[in-house]
């Protein structure tokens, strides 16, 4: 399980975030006293930081800047500053990412696989049991046969594959396919399951995409 | 200044001259002086008082013109204190120096008045940076209570935010933003997926073309540009909404149209005015008339042009043009 730092001075938020990320399968580890974050930052060993800029005593960025002289842990910038300076500065100290408070928990969720799947540098070919699932061709291949998925197709079936196993809501599908400037509606992304659906079973794993009632998808 | 109205500005001194010079007459007279002295004293005075004439004239009317010039030319009129010289003739230097001291005056009133906006400014981006937190818990617990209903609301509320934010740092003379490549694509995506279940409801389709540009602005700007634009499609029924960007070689020209109830004709001069509501503010919910006037603003500031074609019943059409090197026209 992927560990997750959060380095954020709101309690609420904080509780908030830390049920969101083990909802989606992370260990979430709170910072709660910030008398020396900086330390804590360098002993956890986190796979990934959510940082907050405010916070008490410290500047978010300071803390980055200092932390990027050790470590290159991905980082995403968490903050409610909504200038166009901070976030420049933000990523110029090295931040991976940077979302402004409020942020969609779904993107928020996306950025995170993003920036974690850029920093374990996976390559463009990933598994899926022993089918293999190729983001530069778009196809998934299995026993030597294959097959071309589309570009919606590849968005709903990476997003399945990372969360394999857990339910993922057709909200979180739509959400996944418009942030990739994909604006379907719902019945478009109702054809494409089924299409992809049948791409799987021509390779003979008809049964791979479970749907749970009105709750989502689970790639098996 | 003319010759005629200096005179006449000066008639009380030449009605006592002349009354003077009747009673010197009558004095002559009485002395029984000779007829040419009288004449010749008659002529002196009188071109003593030409030459003082002429003399208080051309002295005053140099320094006028040059005042007057000064003014005419000036941009900012206000300036005007600072341009002139002290003048060497009593009446003008007491104007000149009640001049610079209600100029200073005044400009210690507006000193005032600027830093108070700019505190109230500041202060207005603190709340903001203050009131995101409970609200992004709260977008946070929606979400993991699986209660949607609430994340409507909070939207809502999150715009009105927005709206707030950016009117002050629209009134705002200070640059607080960064021209800096921004993708339009990005952009315009990460607006779509704020709005999406809103979209949805509606059913209301996007359609995008060319957008795979960058841009010079700043980003967080144009993304609530476009969310402001995308707001007003929505409240006034559009089923499409279709954004293109033109690539042109001087010029990124982006047109945001929509399919909804357009804009009436006699309303289209005025619809990036404040507070502007117009006819369709009237019969459609709630219209503040401020979104197009901060859009506009914004716009201004950035050095982008704004501006809107409509056919009622048809389409509304708002283009923004980007220059590809117009640093210099951002204000």
């Amino acid at each position: 399980m992927k560990k997750i730092m959060i380095i954020e001075d709101e309690k609420a938020l904080r509780d908030e975030l830390s049920v969101l990320l083990k909802n989606a399968g992370y260990e979430p580890i709170a910072v709660t006293n910030y008398d020396n974050v900086s330390e804590q930052m360098k002993n956890v060993n986190a796979d990934l930081i959510l940082l907050d800029i405010n916070l008490p005593n410290v500047n978010g960025e300071t803390l980055l800047q200092d932390f990027r002289k050790q470590s290159g842990t991905p980082v995403i910038m968490l903050t409610s500053r909504i200038t166009e300076i901070d976030e420049v500065l933000s990523m110029s100290y090295g931040a991976d990412d940077y979302i402004t408070k409020p942020y969609n928990p779904t993107i928020l969720l996306l950025r995170i696989s993003a920036v974690l799947k850029r920093s374990e540098k996976v390559g463009t070919m990933q598994k899926y049991n022993d089918v293999e699932f190729s983001t530069v061709k778009g196809s998934l291949i299995r026993n030597g046969s294959e097959q071309i998925l589309t570009k919606n197709e590849m968005i709903i079936f990476q997003l399945l594959l990372d969360r394999r196993g857990e339910i993922v809501t057709r909200d979180d599908l739509m959400t996944a396919l418009w942030d990739n400037d994909e604006f379907v509606n719902d019945n478009a992304l109702s054809v494409n399951i089924s299409r992809l659906r049948g791409k799987l079973a021509e390779l003979r794993l008809p049964k791979a995409i479970e749907t749970r009632k009105k709750q989502g998808y689970v790639l098996k | 200044m003319k010759m005629a109205d200096y005179l006449k500005d000066r008639f009380t001194e030449h009605l006592i001259y002349g009354i003077s010079w009747v009673l010197v007459l009558i004095f002559m007279a009485a002395f029984r002086i000779s007829f040419q002295a009288t004449v010749i004293i008659s002529l002196l005075l009188l071109l003593a008082v030409i030459i003082a004439d002429a003399w208080g004239y051309f002295r005053k009317k140099s320094y006028y013109d040059k005042l007057r010039y000064c003014l005419d030319e000036l941009d900012k009129k206000y300036l005007l204190s600072e341009m002139v010289e002290n003048p060497d003739f009593l009446d003008g230097r007491i104007f000149y120096e009640t001049m610079q001291e209600t100029n200073k005056s005044m400009c210690e009133h507006i000193a005032e008045y600027r830093r108070e906006n700019k505190e109230f400014q500041e202060y207005i981006e603190l709340w903001v940076h203050e009131i995101k937190l409970p609200v992004a818990s709260l977008q946070l617990m929606c979400h993991n209570d699986g209660n949607a209903k609430y994340a409507e609301q909070l939207k809502r509320i999150d715009d009105y935010i927005e709206n707030v934010l950016y009117y002050a740092r629209s009134g705002n003379a200070e640059k607080d933003y960064i021209i800096k490549p921004v993708s339009l694509k990005r952009t315009f995506a990460d607006i779509a997926v704020k709005n999406r279940e809103e979209l949805q409801e509606r059913n209301i389709a996007l359609r995008t073309e060319n957008l795979d540009v960058n841009i010079m602005t700043d980003g967080k700007w144009l993304s609530f540009i476009l969310g402001q634009l995308m707001g007003n499609s929505m409240k006034y029924k559009a089923s499409e909404i279709s954004v293109t960007a033109d690539n042109l070689p001087d010029r990124i020209v982006l047109y945001f149209r929509d399919n909804g109830i357009g804009i009436p004709e006699h309303d289209m001069p005025y619809i990036f005015d404040k507070s502007f509501t117009g006819e369709n503010g009237r019969t459609h919910k709630k219209s503040t008339g401020m979104g197009l006037y901060i859009v506009k603003k914004l716009c201004d500031k950035l050095g982008h042009g704004v501006s809107a074609q409509s056919v009622q019943g048809e389409f509304t059409e708002i283009v923004i043009t980007f220059g590809k090197n117009d640093i210099h026209n951002v204000r």
